[in-house]
């Protein structure tokens, strides 16, 4: 092979092998956009099972997908929930703020009624109300 | 027949002895539904919701410490409606958030010039009493409206509640930021 051919070869894998990785450009610590901290997340199954939790009366709701990015020195949330189920589902939802040391960032908040059709997508977005927030949780229950 | 009616009135009163009345504290944070008249959870969502919008407003997230003052959001609903209690929490909110200032409102003016004249009044040091002329005024004024609608028919009552909030600038009457903030409820009987 001439020298000629194999150095845009080269360039291909390598290009290739940088776009292959999920997490692309991000920052060490995030994971599509959302503070991780040390925790291992590799895809959007464990960053979703890292940053939601179920309280109270469980719920057949799930979270899909979450997405964060930065408004200012703010943290703005984009979270999908699924109902794959055939009839309307009722749930309660509200977010935890963590700051850096682990210690809550804010106040715990209102529970926050949502009804979800059958077979539906409902996206719930938030932002951090302090900049203090570093890390956050989205809770579940249900209201049925 | 009278051992009868005597049993059957002393069981009744003993029945009716036992239905203790019982106190518990609750979660003042839950989800409350007892009734679809406005209620603790409508206003905590309303609050929130407008809060975190109004972070969002370029007039807030860009300034420094921008100062606000609270007007009036007007009760359009056919309930009554302590709307103040909407824009208290609001305030609370973004106060404890540390991004806005708020300068006295109308409501609390009256107290606030009886202080100053108070403390002019002689009985104070004048190192340690405040001036009068050294009020800061709000660059912006926020206000709003909450309205609902109410639909019933036999077995079913529907309500919808719309609040809507706006800051103005205060300096040349531009509106900096509008948000609204829905609620649907639904009581069916049976």
């Amino acid at each position: 092979m001439t020298r000629a051919l194999l150095i845009p070869a080269i360039l291909c894998a390598a290009l290739a092998a940088g776009c292959a990785t999920k997490k692309g450009f991000e920052q060490p610590g995030f994971a599509f956009g959302c503070p991780i901290g040390e925790a291992k997340v590799g895809s959007m199954d464990d960053l979703v099972k890292a940053k939601v939790l179920s309280e109270g009366r469980r719920t057949t709701i799930q979270a899909t997908e979450m997405r964060c990015s930065k408004s200012g020195d703010l943290l703005k949330i984009d979270a999908n929930l699924n109902n794959d189920s055939k009839t309307i589902k009722r749930i309660a939802y509200k977010f935890r703020w963590i700051d850096r040391e682990g210690m809550r960032a804010w106040e715990e908040e209102p529970w926050k009624p949502a009804m979800l059709y059958e077979n539906s997508n409902l996206v719930i977005n938030t932002i951090s109300p302090t900049n203090k927030a570093a890390d956050f949780r989205l809770i579940l229950r249900s209201e049925e | 027949m009278k051992a009868r009616i005597c049993v059957a009135l002393a069981a009744a009163a003993l029945l009716g002895g036992c239905a203790k009345e019982q106190t518990r504290y609750g979660d003042a944070r839950a989800v409350e539904t007892l009734t679809n008249q406005f209620g603790s959870t409508d206003l905590q969502m309303m609050a929130e919701s407008m809060a975190r919008s109004m972070l969002q407003a370029p007039v807030i997230a860009s300034a420094n410490l921008p100062i606000v003052t609270v007007q009036e959001v007007r009760n359009k609903t056919s309930e009554y409606i302590d709307t103040r209690a909407i824009t208290d929490s609001i305030r609370a909110e973004l106060q404890k958030g540390g991004r806005v200032r708020f300068a006295v409102d109308q409501a609390g003016m009256n107290p606030q010039v009886e202080e100053l004249k108070r403390q002019q009044s002689g009985l104070y040091s004048k190192e340690s009493a405040a001036e009068m002329g050294q009020m800061v005024g709000a660059q912006y004024r926020l206000e709003g409206n909450i309205v609902s609608i109410v639909k019933q028919v036999k077995d079913a009552k529907d309500v919808y509640y719309k609040l809507n909030l706006q800051l103005w600038n205060v300096r040349n009457g531009l509106l900096e930021w509008s948000d609204e903030k829905e609620i649907r409820k639904t009581t069916t009987k049976g």
